[in-house]
């Protein structure tokens, strides 16, 4: 990296003027909310019509932000002109540096504190809480079909998308209905998705009137008795993960059909003329162009298979039928076991478990610097 | 500021009419195997969007149907008998007078458009510092940005409420204010704002990090400094990724449950329209077909913004990445 | 740039077009009455509750009638989903007012995590509240000497519920022991029918029943002290004496032709469904052992004491009465004069009658009379309720007591084991797995 954007400021790298410049920068916003917080206090106790509340609170939040940014440069133009450039990065990321440090950074220090202490927080317990995690059998199946889950939803999410991306780039009619119709899923809330999902596995034994389930009513329909999917250890994992496929198929297939889009047609042309077939287009052009694009559809989707609570949360008792996952069970141990200790260990394996994709993401961040 | 170049104008993927700039064999004939292509495809796309879409209707035939149908009988068998189903708005109309049910739309709305404004402005200014600017520890910082992608909501929950409700001291020295932000709309902006930055950034960054350095180096020759760059070149040139990202946030926060129950509450003055939905099914699930209007009925206006947007959407988030 | 605006015009193009036409429902408790401080939060008294919509409607509408009619602060009833977590999360957030909480077992976690106010700091006479619920009920929420939970609903959990009409009309007869129970059963299924309609089905809280199951066994058979010794864990979760409660309900579960659907297929079964083979022409099943709640999952046009009735839970070699209820705890945000006056008008005798009327709430309050139930199957329910106290028979329902580790999480799966094993062989096995998992 040998930009010089900074070429008119001098390099005073002692750590105390880095650290007093984050702190400038840093006060600056904090600030700024504290003002937007008193004026919205007024605003919540004003009995006006609700139509002139929402509106104000939606003028004052978006002209807010914008605000703010344009004080804190003003603020950073007052600065000497040695200083100026050498501030303003600062200025660009202290506000998201400042919330993300209270809201998240906070939060994860205090989780991990607490790993270490009891059910309640309150005494150390050492690594007791982590033994549990890798010894107990269902947080041990649960890291099996966590492992399952961040392998299998991404390929066929990924897979899929790309596969769906690539044929409908080649419609000549209809291609903006198709991808909005598979990205259709992702404007569902979770409510609507656990429903639409019950009504096809559903399951009614004999005697307790009709399937309701799609499935079941074609598993009878050919000849067979209804049978209880969400039981069925351990292809029930599947099942579910279909749910998220089906949910977040619409996100990968949307961003690579932009990737695509973006690819050069004279390159596609040239080995059409120069006779390759369109599954080799395919397989050697087009996949290799948009390596980076896949890299981060790739990793938002790790990232949110990891964290799936919902979907096996609502579908049966995820203990019986052995469909825990990692995020599940970290709920259930903080929340409904109260145990505050186990909880917050489980969430401290999520954490370490995010590193080799963050190293991988990095690394792939650095390749795309360093050709530019 | 010279010239400035754009991404090419006739890209415009995602609109029904053709550009002629791009030619594509399959569409205007060539060679056999890709006319036979062109069946295949169609084929293919449609059953795959068949498939995507069954779930789905089963939901809509659901909520137009009676409470008793709907527990004895499988949603196809209103399709195979279309005039003997009692057919309802009922779900609807239930759903919707549900008390303060206008009242819970503009509190969503309130939440919604900042909750989606907010986290967009902050990444960006922090997005394009990460790629374009010099300062010491942005690649750490970064990785720590995007690092807490990982980290899983409800863990924030309780410390960010104990900071609203109370504040927070170290050995009698107050750190953060006792602002009472609890159920007020600012305190929900933020913890959505916080929920969304690490993959806004992330996202955003990838976007901005890979516009044409060529263009930042000669407005940077030409004296510009840093926020100049950002607002009069930058921000045009990503409105794409800045409006894709929004929808993603936007549908996000919209369909959001218990962030909103945490920091609003259920009560009906504050309320959000998922709560009052989920609320009017009850906690055991079994009113499905109530369960199932409701869940259209919060899918419309979603559903709206993704349309109307749609065009920048498609161009949307990496249509850069690939340059070079 | 424009597509910015496009973006933030249709929102609020719509959210006008829908204010201007909408109902306005002028649902503002919190601007109502007195704005003191500026907070919001004083003038308004929330009750988070844990029952379904429907329940906390017939409430509100009680409580609008009774006491924010002539009070100066707004009283709400909200009725969650997810009552585990939220109780959880506002505790703890300290944004809590009040919370009726089925299961002491957490009262008592939330009172050690110190984030409740103690009745006593509240201002309340525990002698007078003990005179009006009883000492067992309220010492159900005591912790380190202070008490943390006011008793607000009692249901009945030992009912056999039966299709009424089509039940005399075969000739069948009430049975008064457990033997007669089984006896009965074998005539039905004599007769070609299927006695039992069983089901635990309740997505993450799949096994729930199964436990009432063992713990009216267990207070049957081992006694209620025994009951008592086995939820203090001062016996072992598979003491002899409740491996052969399990085998005993084993015994009638896995029995040939007893259970519709068979006992492997009863955790698929939503709880709520599984009565309802009872209300078919010809009877899917004749017998359906659940507690008071489960009238409002029985269809709308079916009559108590026409179509539907119930009995006692027959004794075995004991009698004993299972029930359950409410405590009301207060949280950080409720130590406030409001919530004092709203909890004893609340459980007044007054307000509790006409809760038992509208919303089918049987009281805990000692003073409410039978008649104040319109319903006169809850009426009897009440008495059965007071006899059993009188007695010495009636125990709280074990795995709300428990911790919830086990009672909410290893009882359940135990349970759900079990009934999927088919056999009573793997009972003592089970149970050794639960006691294991006691912290």
């Amino acid at each position: 990296m040998t930009q010089t954007t900074t070429a008119t400021a001098p390099e005073p790298s002692r750590a105390w003027t880095t650290v007093a410049r984050i702190a400038a920068a840093l006060a600056i916003p904090i600030g700024g909310f504290f003002v937007l917080g008193w004026l919205l206090d007024f605003l919540k106790d004003d009995d006006a019509n609700r139509l002139v509340i929402a509106v104000v609170a939606i003028g004052a939040g978006v002209v807010g932000v914008f605000a703010l940014f344009w004080a804190m440069d003003t603020i950073v133009d007052w600065l000497p002109a040695r200083v100026r450039e050498s501030f303003r990065p600062y200025v660009f990321v202290g506000p998201a540096l400042a919330i993300l440090a209270v809201f998240m950074v906070y939060p994860v220090v205090n989780t991990i504190v607490i790993s270490f202490r009891d059910a309640r927080g309150d005494e150390f317990v050492g690594l007791d809480n982590y033994e549990f995690v890798f010894t107990n059998t269902s947080m041990l199946r649960s890291i099996r079909n966590t492992f399952g889950w961040i392998v299998i939803v991404p390929l066929c999410g990924v897979t899929i998308g790309l596969l769906f991306a690539a044929l409908a780039d080649r419609l000549r009619r209809g291609e903006a209905l198709a991808k909005s119709l598979i990205f259709l899923p992702m404007a569902i809330s979770f409510v609507g998705a656990s429903v639409t999902f019950r009504l096809i596995y559903d399951y009614r034994p004999e005697g307790f009137g009709t399937n309701i389930g799609l499935l079941n009513a074609i598993w009878m329909g050919l000849g067979n008795d209804p049978v209880a999917w969400l039981s069925q250890q351990p292809w029930n994992n599947l099942l579910l993960m279909a749910i998220m496929v089906w949910m977040q198929t619409g996100f990968a297939m949307v961003v690579l059909s932009a990737a695509i889009k973006s690819i050069p047609d004279e390159i596609i042309e040239a080995a059409r003329i120069d006779g390759a077939s369109e599954m080799q287009v395919f397989r050697r052009i087009i996949v290799p162009s948009i390596v980076p694009t896949i890299v981060v559809v790739t990793t938002y989707m790790v990232i949110n298979a990891m964290k799936v609570f919902d979907i096996v949360f609502v579908m049966g008792n995820p203990e019986s039928n052995g469909t825990e996952v990692i995020a599940e069970r970290m709920i259930r141990w903080f929340f409904i076991s109260n145990h505050d200790g186990r909880g917050a260990a489980i969430a401290v394996v999520l954490f370490v478990a995010i590193i080799p994709v963050m190293v991988w993401n990095v690394r792939k961040f650095r390749e795309q610097e360093a050709m530019r | 500021m010279s010239t400035i170049p754009v991404p090419p104008p006739d890209r415009t993927p995602g609109t029904t009419d053709t550009p002629p700039a791009r030619k594509r064999p399959g569409k205007t004939g060539g060679t056999v195997g890709v006319t036979q292509g062109g069946w295949f495809v169609r084929i293919a796309v449609a059953v795959t969007v068949l498939i995507w879409l069954i779930p789905a209707a089963g939901v809509l035939v659901t909520s137009f149907r009676g409470a008793d149908d709907v527990r004895t009988t499988g949603w196809w068998s209103a399709l195979w008998d279309p005039f003997g189903t009692d057919w309802t708005f009922e779900n609807y109309r239930t759903a919707l007078d549900s008390g303060g049910f206008a009242n819970a739309f503009l509190n969503s709305l309130a939440v919604t458009v900042p909750a989606t404004i907010m986290p967009i402005a902050v990444a960006a200014f922090a997005a394009y510092a990460f790629s374009w600017m010099e300062f010491r520890g942005r690649h750490l910082m970064f990785v720590l940005v995007v690092g807490l992608m990982v980290v899983p909501l409800q863990m924030a929950l309780i410390p960010i409420l104990r900071l609203f409700v109370g504040g927070a001291e170290i050995g009698g020295v107050r750190l953060f204010p006792d602002l009472d932000l609890n159920g007020s709309f600012l305190g929900i902006w933020l913890a959505h704002t916080a929920f969304g930055l690490p993959l806004a950034t992330y996202l955003l960054r990838n976007y901005i990090g890979s516009l044409p350095s060529s263009i930042i180096e000669s407005a940077r020759i030409d004296g510009a400094d840093n926020f100049t760059i950002f607002w009069r070149l930058i921000v045009p040139l990503s409105v794409p990724a800045l409006a894709a990202f929004g929808i993603f946030q936007f549908l996000w926060v919209w369909n959001d449950l218990l962030v909103a129950y945490v920091f609003l509450g259920g009560t009906a003055d504050t309320r959000v329209v998922t709560i009052a939905l989920a609320n009017l099914v009850g906690a055991r699930g079994q009113n499905w077909q109530l369960l199932t209007s409701a869940a259209f009925i919060t899918m419309v206006l979603p559903l709206v913004v993704f349309f109307s947007l749609q065009r920048y959407f498609v161009r949307g988030l990496t249509a850069g990445s690939v340059k070079g | 740039m424009r597509s910015r605006w496009t973006l933030l015009a249709i929102p609020l193009l719509l959210g006008a077009f829908l204010a201007g036409c909408g109902d306005d429902d002028e649902e503002t408790p919190a601007g109502d009455g007195t704005p003191e401080e500026g907070g919001g939060d004083t003038g308004s008294v929330n009750i988070l509750f844990a029952g379904e919509p429907d329940e906390a409607a017939a409430i509100q509408d009680v409580i609008d009638e009774m006491i924010n009619a002539d009070a100066e602060y707004e009283a709400e009833f909200e009725a969650s989903g997810t009552f585990e977590e939220q109780l959880q999360i506002r505790a703890e957030g300290g944004t809590l007012d009040l919370a009726a909480v089925p299961q002491p077992g957490a009262v008592q976690d939330l009172a050690a995590s110190g984030v409740l106010t103690s009745l006593e700091d509240l201002g309340f006479d525990i002698a007078e509240l003990e005179e009006t619920f009883g000492e067992a009920f309220l010492a159900l929420g005591e912790y380190e000497g202070e008490h943390y939970g006011l008793p607000t609903n009692i249901n009945l959990k030992s009912m056999v519920w039966y299709p009424k009409d089509d039940f005399d009309a075969a000739g069948y007869e009430i049975p008064e022991t457990w033997d007669d129970m089984l006896a009965l059963s074998d005539q039905i299924v004599a007769d070609g029918g299927t006695p039992w309609c069983v089901g635990f089905g309740s997505e993450g809280a799949t096994g729930w029943p199964a436990t009432d199951w063992m713990e009216d066994i267990v207070l049957r058979t081992a006694g209620a002290d025994v009951y008592d010794q086995w939820v203090a864990n001062e016996i072992p979760f598979d003491d002899p004496q409740i491996v052969a409660a399990a085998e005993k309900f084993g015994e009638l579960l896995f029995k040939e032709g007893y259970v519709l659907g068979g006992a492997s297929a009863t955790p698929d079964i939503a709880f709520g469904d599984a009565p309802l083979p009872m209300f078919e022409d010809e009877p899917g099943c004749w017998l359906h052992r659940q507690a008071s709640f489960i009238d409002t999952f029985f269809p709308e046009d079916a009559e108590p004491g026409v179509d539907y009735d119930w009995f006692p839970l027959p004794p075995i070699d004991q009698e004993g009465i299972l029930f359950a209820g409410e405590l009301t705890v207060i949280g950080s945000n409720g130590n406030r004069p409001e919530v004092k006056d709203f909890l004893e008008k609340f459980i007044s005798d007054e307000v509790q009658c006409e809760t038992g009327g509208a919303a089918a709430r049987l009281s805990p309050n000692v003073n409410v009379a039978a008649d104040c139930y319109g319903n006169e199957s809850l009426g009897r329910a009440a008495e059965v309720l007071a006899e059993a106290n009188e007695a010495g028979t009636a125990r709280f329902d074990a795995s709300d007591l428990m911790p919830a580790e086990v009672g909410s999480g290893s009882f359940w799966t135990g349970m759900v084991s079990y009934v999927q094993s088919g056999s009573t062989d793997q009972a003592a096995s089970i149970l050794a797995e639960i006691e294991a998992s006691w912290p």
